[in-house]
């Protein structure tokens, strides 16, 4: 039984391998790029809009909300990075009801890739809104001998935050192929249901955690101490 | 668990791809027209604002001409009353000076109108009453009027008090012209000589008389020597005969003040 989709190889060229992984994230990618461009191409400025344009109205103002709330101060900076991040898990857990469908994110090279992104766009927002040495000397906080730590805390983080979701996606792919061997008609719908929730909140919780990270580090400006302490717990739930 | 690390290098590429696609055909398209959306909600919203408050002005301004209008309007119709009232009290003076303009000639005519019926009659009658009483005279006393009259002349004359004869003496001694004889009838020749001769017996022997007739006096004899004069005439029966006429023309009202008899 295959686990990942990383094994299930489709063409290989050169050493390059075309696995499943890569070829269902672009049939996801096409999918929302062309729903978006669809949708988008006929945009009424107007008072009444097309009830696809309000989903997405509606999508995009729930996301820069939860941005707001959880990060505060400007939205617009963080929505294409955080926005994509949620629509891309939901969307490609949603679309694991479809069969023959692996989800990209039950790849841990996926989530892996994904949680190495918000790595490096941690630093990045940061060092965008307080200057590099104010993004260095967070790691000297409260007292320089907390450097190591903070170093081992930035890792650890990413770590936690790409198994997290590999292993929930991945795991609900798993039961439903050992419950369908076991019991092949009523348990695998409720588990299907059941991976479909977790997979909506997976995609949550990823978007969330990043948009915590980032704030986290991007607000101790403000708050110079203790600030990212209690969201990073956080964390720790799933 | 395996990590492919070509496929983590391809799945970082393929997410950031659609973060750039996404940017490009999803937020930025939306929030930008949610945005313009805004901005035309709260352009319309200020416009109709703007419209309202001008509205607003609009029926303030035409309110106040209303007001001004109708005070205007007021004034005029005060000012139109006030005209009226004036032309009116003009008119009705006029009217009434007219009128009393009139009345007071419509009584002018009607008084010289009685004055001239009362002089008239006056005549008339004491003509009516010499030619009747002459008649009876002639008729019943074998004598005509003018003697009776210097008969009676004579006696009234020889009547007179020492003291009223003194003073037509005197008046006489002072007279520089002859003494004039007024009578209301043509006297015959002897009877102007009695009444000569009568004078010259009371008054004075050098007298000279000039006679005259004066129609004024109706039936009677008037002598006037210098300031002093002696008068026996029907005119104070007719100036009776006068005030009774008067007071039946009147109906009992205005008396006309009757011209008393003089001395005699």
């Amino acid at each position: 039984m295959e686990i990942s989709p990383d094994a299930w190889v489709l063409y290989e060229w050169m050493g390059l391998r075309l696995n499943a992984t890569i070829l269902f994230t672009w049939v996801v990618m096409a999918l929302l790029v062309l729903g978006s461009w669809a949708i988008t191409a006929r945009l009424s400025e107007a008072e009444a809009v097309s009830r696809w344009q309000a989903l997405l109205e509606v999508i995009v103002t729930a996301i820069r909300d939860q941005i707001a709330e959880v990060g505060g101060g400007e939205a617009g900076r963080y929505l294409p990075f955080i926005g994509t991040l949620f629509l891309f898990i939901a969307t490609a857990n949603i679309l694991a009801l479809v069969p023959g469908f692996q989800p990209p994110t039950g790849s841990l090279s996926t989530t892996a890739a994904l949680a190495i992104c918000v790595l490096i766009a941690v630093p990045l927002f940061s060092i965008g809104e307080r200057g590099i040495g104010g993004y260095l000397r967070a790691y000297l906080r409260p007292t320089p001998l907390m450097l190591p730590f903070n170093i081992v805390g930035e890792i650890s983080r990413t770590i936690a935050l790409a198994v997290r979701l590999y292993g929930n996606v991945m795991s609900g792919t798993v039961i439903v192929g050992i419950l369908i061997s076991v019991a092949p008609f009523f348990f695998p719908v409720l588990m299907q249901l059941l991976g479909l929730l977790t997979g909506l909140i997976q995609a949550y919780i990823f978007a969330i955690l990043a948009m915590v990270y980032i704030g986290s580090a991007s607000r101790n400006r403000s708050a110079p101490d203790g600030a990212a302490a209690p969201q990073e717990t956080a964390g720790t739930g799933n | 668990m395996q990590i492919d690390w070509l496929t983590v290098v391809a799945q970082i590429v393929n997410f950031l791809v659609l973060v750039w696609l996404l940017q490009r055909f999803l937020y930025r398209p939306i929030i930008r027209a949610m945005a313009r959306r805004e901005e035309r909600i709260a352009t319309r919203l200020a416009e109709a604002q703007a419209a309202r408050e001008a509205a607003e002005a609009d029926a303030d301004r035409v309110r106040e001409q209303q007001e001004a209008l109708e005070a205007r309007r007021e004034e005029m119709l005060g000012e139109a009353r006030r005209e009226v009232a004036a032309l009116r009290a003009r008119l009705e003076a006029d009217i009434e000076a007219e009128i009393e303009a009139k009345r007071r000639t419509w009584n002018a005519h009607l008084q010289d109108e009685r004055e001239a019926f009362t002089a008239r009659l006056r005549q008339r009658a004491g003509h009516q009453v010499i030619d009747i009483v002459g008649r009876v005279l002639r008729d019943y006393a074998g004598s005509d009027l003018g003697g009776q009259l210097a008969a009676t002349f004579a006696d009234r004359l020889a009547a007179l008090d020492a003291g009223e004869r003194d003073k037509l003496k005197r008046a006489a001694e002072r007279a520089e012209g002859p003494a004039r004889l007024d009578s209301g009838i043509a006297l015959k020749p002897g009877t102007r000589s009695r009444i000569t001769r009568a004078i010259h017996e009371c008054v004075g022997r050098e007298i000279e008389v000039a006679y005259h007739e004066d129609d004024a006096l109706i039936l009677g004899i008037r002598l006037t020597i210098g300031e002093q004069t002696v008068e026996w005439s029907a005119a104070r029966f007719l100036h009776r005969l006068e005030t009774t006429l008067d007071e039946v023309i009147e109906g009992g009202g205005r008396h006309r003040p009757s011209p008393a008899p003089a001395t005699g």
